[in-house]
């Protein structure tokens, strides 16, 4: 796997691999790592899309709120400004995803996909801490090169419950969460007005202004809120762009140009004649 | 925290960006029993990712682990002496033994030392040895001690904890002890706050307690 | 292949028509024709008691042991091929030692047999091994339960927990000698010079190649360790039952044609 490399004295060097114990093989991690210093500052290691973000979620009375912006960044350019990051995991769990926009993605999707066969295999609704659990450890055996920084929602038989995970593999179970470049924005929020025991509507404001906050206070987030609740009885709704502070239709239909700009001087109609010269004339 | 040099992930130090328990943690054995305690705060740099975490995680009815080092090593750690312990004690149908679960931890932490930031305390009650404390470090060795501390806001409580233990403590005053050592370490360590978890484990049972500061 | 059952006996993966395993038969056979083994668990302690037959008057006595110890607090007997015992005992052994190391403790009595049960059963349902032709009694202590416990294992990885056993030739009359006894009662001293009366009542010194008595135990005495009887008991116990016999004998005398 090691390749030969010429040192700049021009001898035959074998670059320092860790050793081979089997197991997950980071060895391209190391590689790429190796490039970048030897390209220093004169080229950059391509960056993957990522969902710089603001995602929450608040656990009330009857269920949990998710709340999620829809901006996705390819470094400093919007590369996508309506996308989904509020993820299903099970009908009556979701999952909020920052990070790497694939990882969060395809994470998501492999465990809904591993949760599925569990409930046919079972044939009982999947459990929240099961979801965590599934995407910890999938998430702690690629020591944190899978980007996945989550927020995890849901109701079972236990009620309702919220998970932070973290892209290393952590969780914790908390009453309200948030994460995300903007997740600094929204706890703000949440930390001051969140109360135990809120009702819905209560829930889905809070929710809703966390993630504004983030839209409107970290550059990583932007344009729309979407918002999932998930109810105790593991009935969900989901609102896709339950609020857009940031639609420029109405702005720009209600921006009257100035008539005039470029003053007419003359208007004349030079020519409306065709010579058909090698074919026939089109029938109108 | 400096960018992750480009050997360095076979080392044992936090990666760029690792949610660390920066901590405060601490146990003491007294007659019949164990007292454990920690802080609540969970960090991503300078970002406290979690004020009001439980860094005493149970791996059986009466043996419970304080966690320090990286959240994601540790918790794994403590899942899979979980599971270890509860085949174990199902094999041999008695509750496990500390010493077990400490013989369990150690193994872990031993055999996967390169890739792991895991510091732990495994404490609790047993019919056989009653209340005992076992503290791995870093490299993965385990011994078994009177007391033990541990985590970055340890260092600034060596000499108050050497000054205030003595054998032979009651309850009440294990309980004093791991409070005001662990408040002293809040104060001084950036990386601890948050309020102090207490788990007391006995014959009787177990009974956890918050203290906020 | 002509006769019935041929065929179904040239491997332990095969059952026979009616349900048997020719092969760990045989090997169960290799057993029975072993010198007598005996093992009881007394009132203090478990006892194991081994008929070894000398094959060679040049034989060192105490070479070609039947009895070994796989951890302090736990030991074995064994009936049948002495190369077959050893490879338990060197499993027993490495059981014994991974146990200590992951859970730090000494493997419970109930384990111990079950791990080389599992390990015994293998060796009957795979094509490419051979059934082990040996059967071994485990004498062992739980410090946990503070009890002490007899099992044998058997040629087919059936192990079972017993109060009394005997294997090999003489193990029918030793078993019903056993259950004369009063084990709830019996010490282990009272226990060596019984199995040594029982072997020397089932050995045939006309018939039977010479042999030496081998004993260990596991008891109070030795503070629950697993070791070898000093050979002065042995000795004792020896004597004594060669005097019971001739007592026996002479008590016989009248009615001899009816005992035999």
């Amino acid at each position: 796997m090691a390749q030969l490399r010429v040192a700049p004295g021009g001898e035959h060097v074998l670059p320092k691999e860790p050793p081979q114990t089997g197991g997950f093989d980071f060895g391209l991690a190391a590689r790429n790592a190796r490039l970048a210093a030897a390209a220093g500052a004169t080229a950059s290691m391509p960056e993957p899309m990522s969902t710089g973000t603001t995602i929450c979620g608040v656990v009330y009375a009857g269920g949990v709120v998710l709340g999620a912006d829809t901006r996705a960044t390819g470094g400093s350019e919007v590369a996508d400004k309506n996308c989904e990051k509020i993820h299903y995991l099970a009908p009556n769990i979701y999952c909020c995803g920052a990070g790497t926009a694939a990882d969060t993605e395809k994470t998501t999707e492999l465990i809904a996909s591993q949760l599925e066969l569990l409930r046919l295999g079972t044939g009982t609704q999947s459990r929240v801490v099961a979801a965590t659990t599934l995407l910890k450890r999938t998430l702690f055996r690629y020591q944190g090169h899978v980007s996945a920084a989550l927020v995890l929602g849901g109701v079972d038989c236990t009620g309702p419950s919220l998970y932070q995970i973290y892209p290393h593999g952590s969780t914790a179970r908390l009453p309200y969460v948030t994460m995300g470049s903007g997740s600094l924005a929204a706890m703000s929020v949440f930390e001051t007005r969140y109360a135990d025991n809120l009702d819905e509507a209560a829930a889905i404001a809070l929710v809703k202004d966390a993630i504004r906050a983030g839209i409107f206070n970290d550059l990583g987030s932007g344009s729309n809120v979407d918002v999932t609740i998930i109810r105790t009885g593991g009935e969900a709704t989901v609102l896709r762009g339950y609020e857009t502070p940031n639609d420029t239709r109405p702005l720009r239909e209600a921006y009257v140009r100035p008539k005039a700009l470029v003053p007419v001087k003359a208007t004349a109609v030079l020519s409306t004649q065709v010579e058909v010269t090698d074919a026939d004339a089109m029938e109108l | 925290m400096d960018p992750t040099p480009p050997d360095a992930y076979a080392g044992a130090q936090l990666r760029d960006g690792e949610v660390s328990t920066g901590t405060t943690i601490m146990a003491v054995s007294y007659a019949g029993g164990v007292v454990m305690g920690a802080d609540s705060r969970v960090s991503t740099g300078t970002y406290i990712a979690n004020r009001v975490s439980d860094k005493v995680s149970a791996l059986h009815d009466k043996i419970f682990m304080c966690r320090s080092g990286s959240a994601a090593d540790t918790q794994a750690v403590s899942d899979y002496v979980r599971h270890y312990l509860a085949s174990h004690a199902i094999e041999v149908g008695a509750p496990p033994l500390v010493k077990t679960a400490a013989s369990l931890a150690k193994r872990i932490c031993y055999t996967n030392k390169e890739q792991l930031l895991a510091g732990v305390i495994v404490a609790g009650y047993d019919e056989v040895d009653g209340g005992s404390v076992y503290v791995i470090p870093l490299g993965g060795t385990c011994l078994k001690a009177p007391f033990a501390i541990g985590g970055s806001g340890s260092t600034y409580i060596y000499g108050h904890v050497d000054h205030e233990f003595k054998p032979g403590m009651s309850l009440a005053e294990c309980k004093a002890f791991v409070a005001e050592a662990i408040k002293r370490a809040m104060a001084r360590d950036g990386s601890s706050g948050g309020i102090v978890r207490l788990v007391c484990i006995n014959a009787e049972g177990v009974e956890r307690e918050y203290l906020t500061v | 292949m002509a006769s019935t059952g041929a065929g179904y006996d040239l491997s332990p993966t095969t059952f026979s028509p009616d349900g048997r395993i020719f092969q760990v038969e045989y090997a169960t056979k290799a057993v029975e024709n072993s010198g007598t083994v005996v093992g009881i668990r007394c009132a203090d302690g478990v006892v194991l008691g081994v008929e070894k037959v000398m094959l060679s008057k040049m034989l060192l006595p105490s070479s070609n042991r039947r009895v070994a110890a796989v951890a302090p607090h736990a030991g074995v007997a064994q009936a049948g091929s002495t190369a077959d015992g050893r490879q338990v005992v060197a499993r027993a052994r490495d059981e014994c030692d991974s146990y200590d190391d992951t859970y730090g403790i000494e493997i419970p009595p109930s384990v111990l047999a079950q791990r080389l049960a599992e390990y015994v059963h293998y060796f009957t349902i795979h094509g490419a091994l051979r059934p082990f032709g040996a059967s071994t009694m485990i004498a062992a202590y739980d410090a946990r339960k503070k009890t002490h416990e007899l099992y044998v294992l058997e040629p087919t990885g059936v192990c079972l927990r017993y109060f009394g056993a005997a294997l090999g030739k003489g193990r029918q009359s030793a078993k019903s000698e056993i259950e004369k006894l009063d084990l709830t009662k019996l010490t282990c001293r009272e226990a060596l010079k019984e199995i040594a009366k029982m072997i020397h009542t089932t050995h045939d010194d006309a018939k039977d190649k010479p042999f030496i008595l081998e004993f260990a135990w596991l008891c109070e005495e030795t503070e629950w360790k697993y070791g070898l009887v000093p050979q002065d008991l042995i000795d004792e116990a020896d004597a004594w039952a060669k005097k019971e016999l001739e007592s026996d004998d002479e008590d016989d005398d009248g009615d001899e044609e009816m005992a035999s």
